[in-house]
């Protein structure tokens, strides 16, 4: 090419340029939200306090008979494990289920995941590979839209573990 | 690693207009897990992994997760939504990394 420098390429560099400038200015306030949201769910804690900072005190209420929580019973391999969440109750716009916490009472990290929900599903239903790292209890807690807490627990045996981390 | 942020999503095909659906969505991720020294103490530094995964059907949200490292590697998650109208389902995977991964599948009516 005789000219060195054409607007094509003058383009190009200046748009790699500014590829460059945006990537660091991502890079850097990336960790700090990382950061912020894990220390506002997956902390290193006991699931006793786990719950009581994510629940404070509220009374939570037996959710057997409405909540279908579906795990294996035995995990060989604890780091996948299937779990599938559904709330029987009705879906209406005024009454629905708002927030499904999975809980995983011997993990490191014993919140596992939080799902928010909202009517336009139909039906309260979640599911999700988790990892546990021993044989444990694994807890669904679901919030209604009144507030009102209900959960349910299964145990899960783990052959082998998988290091919830 | 270049498979990292490949997503699938699988929609039932043969759904009728009103059908509650499930969905089933899978991304390529590793999910780092808590690494340790050899005295038991957190290796402090950013793990790369998903926190937040958001999905919306015709452009309204209908779910979203909140993850931690207690998730599998390649994690997947499924969920129920009421097929109201032929559009699509996107799901948006955002990482500790900022990094940030969509995926597409429409939902058609037999």
């Amino acid at each position: 090419m005789a000219e060195a420098l054409t607007r094509r390429s003058a383009l190009g560099r200046l748009g790699a340029v500014g590829v460059v400038v945006a990537a660091g200015a991502l890079r850097d306030p990336a960790p700090a939200v990382g950061q912020a949201s894990s220390s506002a769910l997956g902390l290193q804690e006991s699931v006793q306090d786990g719950l009581k900072r994510v629940f404070g005190n509220r009374p939570m209420k037996d959710g057997a008979s409405v909540i279908k929580l579906d795990i294996p019973p035995i995990a060989e391999n604890g780091a996948v494990v299937p779990v599938n969440v559904e709330v029987t109750t009705p879906i209406t716009p005024a009454s629905y289920v708002k927030t499904i916490w999975i809980v995983a009472d011997k993990n490191r990290i014993p919140i596992v995941a939080k799902a928010t929900l909202t009517p336009e599903m139909g039906q309260a239903f979640v599911g999700a590979n988790i990892r546990l790292g021993e044989t444990t209890d694994v807890r669904a807690v679901v919030e209604q839209s009144d507030g009102t807490l209900l959960v349910a627990r299964r145990e899960v045996k783990v052959t082998v573990g998988g290091c919830g981390g | 690693m270049s498979d990292i942020g490949k997503i699938r999503i699988r929609v039932p095909s043969n759904a009728k207009a009103g059908d509650v659906v499930r969905v089933r969505c899978l991304v390529i991720h590793p999910m780092e897990r808590i690494e340790r020294d050899a005295q038991g103490k957190i290796i402090d530094r950013n793990y790369n992994y998903i926190t937040r995964v958001t999905a919306t059907y015709l452009g309204k949200p209908v779910v979203t997760f909140d993850l931690t490292q207690s998730v599998s590697e390649n994690p997947a998650f499924s969920f129920a939504l009421k097929a109201t109208a032929p559009g699509p389902v996107k799901v948006t995977f955002v990482d500790t990394h900022g990094g940030k991964y969509e995926g597409t599948a429409d939902i058609a009516f037999a």
